[in-house]
């Protein structure tokens, strides 16, 4: 057995690095446009697309699987830039996060099925549920934190009952089908591997039923290992096997000072208004970003206030958008803390790093091949 | 008025025959065209139908097509997918996808069609069906009635519209809502993506009148045509609005009229529909062809006479060509070659001597 690791692809643009936030690639800030800037659009007929295509190229050229293409308000949306790097890559999966009451099922199926046509089985899901508040109805969505994974479910039960052809009726409480199914050739496709995020307990026995790997967000450590093994339990009572991956930034460099440098020089460039959001955020039902919330000092003075233990910083949500807790240090540390996290039963990452088109080379070059991932070494000697 | 031409990507199968609904030019998987066992195929699975239909918008491109019409059909492949796929290999065509109110939330379709336009400098475009009859409607997992599928449609574009336009953008309504939507920084002031919509009903036309960018017609005679846009600017005069008129239409053009009209009749024969026999009116034949994606009505002839009824349509309004003919790689060459040229110089010139 094997360990998967995916890379990620900013959906809204990036800065160059984690020290600050400008200059910033793609054209979500517009700062000094008299720099041209990689990414950002202008006179020479270039876009967004051309720098996300950059970084895709670069994961799969650098032995990475392929990539989470993050979708929130703010970003561009995942299915979009799939379809259009279809024929620009040869081994990049897409995974692709989206909600499912955002999108009539068997619409879904024939989405997915095409883009499986379109690149040779690459797609696969991150299914979301979303974390309400006003987020949710910004997206047009007013049902309640329960009612979501309700009907997550019910579109992963249709959604599996029309791929291989039908004819498929249901009626559950969300959806409705009569006699569908997917066409030939579109029946013919792998159906996608899914990775599933959300971390309340509705979210569990939405998972356990369709999972085929929980994502989770890094915590603790040993949060990580109860997490797990709940969510493992869990499964195993409907019969089923599921494994766990984790979202997880990291800083690596030759060694651990200049990792940290990093992080310090960061976050000296914070504001105090960045601060007070990063410590009361918007509103939102999420358990998952409260449980990553709950492992945070209450005053923060320096970057060392966030070093939540050894290696492990919660303040990556300061230096760009998105989720907070991440790897610092060498190459070497970085490469045995994933080592940590697999024998405490992760069986997949995905990794990111500022800027994520540079970085993707780095890690590809530098922590990866550090890895022992599942590698047994007992088998290893007995067969050399 | 500038008009427009848009070639139709052939989404559920393409071939060089009559019944070429059949078959998937480039299907590796079930090849059509397999060698015999003494020759090397270097193919292998290397292909599929997303290769063909790849070519097919490139020739559009290249033949000078201002865009490409992408049909939803359920026996098919999905018209967003593939729109996507087809937009990086081409530089100026117009994208125009068909899809039902039916597929999910208005908001999502927005969002999605936010990056399309950013990443192709806003050629995407929409075609809203009203989706099959009931049973395939149910097929697609949608029980809605019969007389609420316009005002669905209706929803959907108020809307896509109002969170493409507005921000903070709020709506309630049966089918679709959002609170304080609409799009920020570089996501805000994409292009409102042109909506296109068909239906001879009365319902339909009065939806047409109050939003359409492009109202589709079904192939038809020059008169009825005429008709029906007179209709359909009548109703949408109340609104200080008039949709432009697109008309689907099919095309088996060849040098001679003889070589048209056998060629039509062997597609015919080729298409497998027994006594069913095609009913000729001049140039324009209905029934030639019983694939679902076909239009209502070919024309049939030589390259001039069917641009002569190419011209005819335009001055009776239509400043919008849908169009297709099988083998749709080949005949999109054939068409930008020898006929949108000429079609394209007549209209310009009718224009300008009617300025
Ligand atoms: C690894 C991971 C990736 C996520 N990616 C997205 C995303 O791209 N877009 C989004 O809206 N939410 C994303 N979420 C948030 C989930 O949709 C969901 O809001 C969150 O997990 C709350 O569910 P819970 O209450 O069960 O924890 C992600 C969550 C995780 C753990």
């Amino acid at each position: 057995m094997t360990i998967d690791v995916f890379w990620r692809i900013p959906t809204h643009g990036e800065p160059s690095s984690h020290r600050n936030r400008t200059p910033h690639r793609g054209d979500w800030f517009p700062g000094d446009d008299t720099k041209a800037k990689p990414g950002s659009v202008g006179g020479t007929g270039q876009g967004y697309i051309d720098y996300v295509a950059e970084i895709a190229r670069a994961a799969e050229i650098s032995g990475f699987q392929g990539g989470l293409i993050p979708s929130f308000p703010m970003t561009d949306e995942p299915w979009v830039i799939s379809s259009l790097l279809a024929r620009e890559t040869s081994t990049f999966r897409f995974m692709i996060p989206f909600q499912p009451g955002f999108l009539n099922p068997v619409v879904a199926a024939r989405m997915t099925a095409s883009l499986q046509r379109a690149t040779g089985g690459r797609a696969l899901y991150n299914i979301i549920t979303g974390g309400g508040g006003p987020a949710q109805l910004w997206w047009g969505d007013s049902a309640s934190h329960d009612d979501r994974y309700g009907r997550t479910t019910e579109f992963l039960d249709v959604l599996k009952g029309v791929w291989n052809g039908g004819p498929f009726s249901y009626h559950g409480k969300f959806y409705q089908v009569e006699d569908a199914g997917l066409a030939h050739p579109l029946s013919q496709e792998e159906y996608p591997e899914i990775y599933f995020s959300g971390s309340s307990d509705a979210a569990l026995a939405s998972a356990s039923k369709h999972a085929d790997y929980y994502l989770t967000w890094l915590e603790p450590f040993d949060q990580l290992r109860e997490k797990f093994d709940r969510v493992k339990a869990r499964t195993q009572i409907l019969g089923r096997k599921i494994k766990c991956a984790i979202r997880v930034d990291i800083i690596a460099r030759p060694t651990e000072e200049e990792a940290w440098a990093e992080i310090e020089k960061g976050f000296n460039s914070l504001s105090r208004e960045a601060l007070d959001k990063f410590q009361n955020p918007d509103a939102s039902d999420s358990v998952g970003a409260a449980r990553q919330r709950g492992n945070r000092p209450t005053t923060i003075n320096s970057y060392k206030d966030l070093i939540i233990e050894p290696n492990v910083w919660s303040g990556f949500s300061l230096l760009r958008g998105g989720q907070t807790n991440g790897i610092v240090g060498s190459y070497e540390q970085v490469a045995e803390r994933l080592d940590q996290l697999v024998a405490l039963g992760a069986d997949a990452f995905i990794l990111a790093s500022t800027p994520h088109l540079e970085e993707a080379y780095r890690v590809g070059e530098e922590v990866l091949p550090l890895l022992r991932g599942k590698t047994d070494t007992a088998i290893l000697r007995a067969v050399g | 008025m500038t008009t427009e031409f848009l070639w139709q990507l052939p989404t559920s199968g393409d071939g060089r025959y009559g019944n070429s609904r059949k078959e998937r030019r480039a299907e590796r998987a079930s090849s059509a065209h397999p060698y015999s066992d003494g020759v090397t195929d270097p193919r292998g699975l290397s292909f599929n139908y997303f290769d063909y239909l790849h070519q097919v918008a490139r020739a559009a491109d290249l033949a000078g097509f201002d865009g490409i019409r992408i049909p939803e059909d359920i026996n098919g492949d999905e018209p967003w997918i593939i729109a996507g796929y087809v937009a990086r290999g081409s530089r100026h065509l117009k994208l125009v996808t068909e899809f039902d109110a039916s597929r999910g939330s208005s908001v999502y379709a927005a969002k999605n069609t936010v990056s399309y336009q950013r990443f192709t400098d806003g050629r995407f475009a929409w075609q809203i069906s009203a989706g099959g009859d009931d049973k395939h409607r149910r097929a697609l997992g949608d029980f809605v009635a019969d007389s609420e599928i316009n005002p669905r449609i209706e929803e959907f574009v108020t809307v896509a519209r109002g969170v493409l336009t507005q921000s903070p953008y709020s709506f309630k309504g049966k089918y679709f809502e959002v609170l304080n939507g609409g799009f920020q920084g570089a996501l805000s002031n994409q292009k409102v993506p042109p909506i296109y919509l068909s239906g001879k009903s009365q319902e339909a036309l009065a939806l047409s009148a109050k939003v359409a960018d492009f109202h589709i017609f079904d192939a038809d005679t020059v008169e009825s045509i005429q008709q029906q846009i007179q209709e359909l600017r009548a109703l949408a005069k109340p609104y200080g609005r008039e949709p432009a008129f697109a008309l689907r239409i099919d095309i088996v053009s060849r040098e001679t009229e003889d070589e048209a009209t056998f060629d039509a009749r062997r597609y015919w024969q080729q298409s497998e529909q027994g006594n069913h026999q095609p009913v000729i009116n001049g140039n324009l034949w209905a029934g030639l062809s019983t694939d679902t994606t076909a239009a209502n009505a070919t024309l049939v002839g030589s390259y001039e006479q069917v641009t002569e009824a190419l011209v005819a349509y335009a001055a009776a309004g239509v400043s919008s060509f849908l169009l297709s003919s099988v083998p749709h790689f080949e005949e999109a060459y054939r068409l930008g070659e020898h006929v949108l040229p000429a079609v394209r110089a007549q209209i310009k010139h009718d224009q300008r001597r009617a300025a």
